[in-house]
């Protein structure tokens, strides 16, 4: 029995598919592989690399934190923000990851709302693991 | 007789009226239009946030519960308006309002969002605890600070209970002034229930042992406020079409009347110009027959 798994982020459903198997970036337990008939399980996921296996195929998307749901054959993830790793523009993403840094940077100086402070942090950071996943495809 | 000249302008006055108020009726159909599909673009998001949520509660061990969960006393509440900054927007407001009085005015505060419910509230002389100005474009990222707020007022117990009040919106043509409890979360499941009931529950049903990693109680810390912000943010979207709405049906009917202003204009005048041709005749006659 194959698996189904769904990512949707606050823009779109990014993702509704029959897979093999999901690796996932959790919070607490590292890297953990989802096969089908897996127990009932609810995480927290790290920013990171989310790999999964479809008619054979590795695929990977680029995920921010978030959480994560095994039940009953289905994986659901919910994060705020998800790309496909063939869609990554590198070049804009270059340009994209020194803007946040930099707006960081300005932020931590001056004397910011830590919220949005929080939101340019998840930014920055999401550029950079867009880049690191990209990069080792490369 | 009013004169012919006083009469033409006021249709052109009349005529300029209808002109605003039916570009205004457009750019607010056009908004309401937006608003809607961002209410829609995020549904999947809340969905599956309150589906995951829903096997939480249903699958979490024993005597595990959270501050947001537990009813306790209400000896004070505090509540969310969310209201328009401009007016024009036929009865929105005022039915708002109404609502409003309803709370009793020694043990509620309130928390204004919109220009409107910030004058009534103060001019009423009720107890404003914060106003939070939030722009057109309604983003998340501005409610994040108002909920945050809510959020630590909460914990604190500077209050028992928090309802939000909003104009929830039916359709284009009936927006319900609406006052929804959002903390403690009572009846959290009927209301998950509820949530869902437009599509299928669970495919399937799953009856093994959940596992929690980490500690169940650590999952319900994090997700509960972001399953309240995103509530609250899908209220201020309602709210906003709702806004667009009534602005969109209150423009049209003033164009309308214009409309019809003209037209009993237009036929007074041509009344009296026909009465002061009469009368030129008339005199003319008159004149050459006394000759």
């Amino acid at each position: 029995m194959p698996l189904t798994l769904e990512i949707v982020t606050p823009e779109r459903k990014v993702l509704s598919e029959t897979v093999e198997h999901v690796v996932l970036p959790s919070e607490h337990a590292g890297e953990i592989d989802i096969l089908p008939g897996h127990i009932p399980l609810m995480t927290m996921m790290e920013p990171g690399e989310l790999r999964y296996f479809k008619d054979g195929k590795p695929e990977s998307i680029a995920v921010d934190k978030g959480f994560i749901r095994v039940y009953g054959d289905t994986v659901s993830v919910l994060t705020e923000a998800a790309i496909e790793v063939d869609k990554i523009d590198v070049k804009s993403l270059e340009e994209a990851q020194a803007r946040a840094a930099s707006a960081v940077a300005e932020a931590k100086l001056s004397d910011v709302d830590p919220a949005i402070l929080e939101e340019l942090e998840t930014r920055a950071r999401f550029a950079v693991i867009q880049k690191i996943i990209s990069d080792k495809k490369r | 007789m009013p004169n012919t000249r006083d009469i033409r302008n006021r249709i052109r006055g009349v005529k300029n009226t209808a002109k605003i108020t039916r570009a205004m009726q457009l750019v607010a159909s056009s908004k309401m239009k937006r608003a809607q599909d961002r209410a829609v673009q995020r549904r999947e998001y809340a969905r599956l946030l309150a589906r995951i949520i829903a096997t939480l509660v249903d699958n979490i061990p024993e005597g595990i519960t959270h501050p947001f969960l537990e009813e306790r006393e209400v000896k004070k509440r505090c509540v969310l308006v969310f209201s328009t900054d401009r007016g024009l927007c036929g009865p929105l407001n005022s039915n708002l309002f109404r609502e409003i009085n309803r709370y009793d005015r020694h043990n509620t505060v309130f928390i204004s969002v919109g220009r409107k419910a910030k004058q009534y509230i103060s001019r009423t002389q009720r107890q404003l605890l914060a106003d939070f100005p939030i722009s057109e474009a309604a983003e998340f990222r501005e409610l994040r600070p108002v909920v945050e707020f809510i959020l630590e007022r909460f914990l604190a117990q500077d209050f028992d209970a928090f309802d939000v009040l909003y104009p929830r919106f039916r359709n284009t043509l009936v927006q319900e002034p609406t006052a929804l409890q959002m903390l403690p979360l009572v009846n959290f499941s009927e209301r998950l229930r509820a949530y869902l009931a437009l599509e299928s529950l669970e495919a399937t049903k799953d009856e093994r042992e959940f596992i929690f990693e980490p500690k169940a109680s650590k999952i319900l810390e994090e997700i509960l406020p972001r399953f309240i912000k995103q509530e609250i943010y899908r209220l201020l979207l309602d709210a906003r079409a709702s806004e667009h709405s009534a602005r969109m049906v209150a423009m049209k009917a003033a164009t309308d009347n214009a409309k019809k202003l003209t037209d009993q204009l237009t036929l007074q005048y041509n009344k009296a110009r026909q009465a002061g041709i009469t009368q030129e005749i008339l005199e003319i006659t008159a004149a050459t027959l006394h000759s």
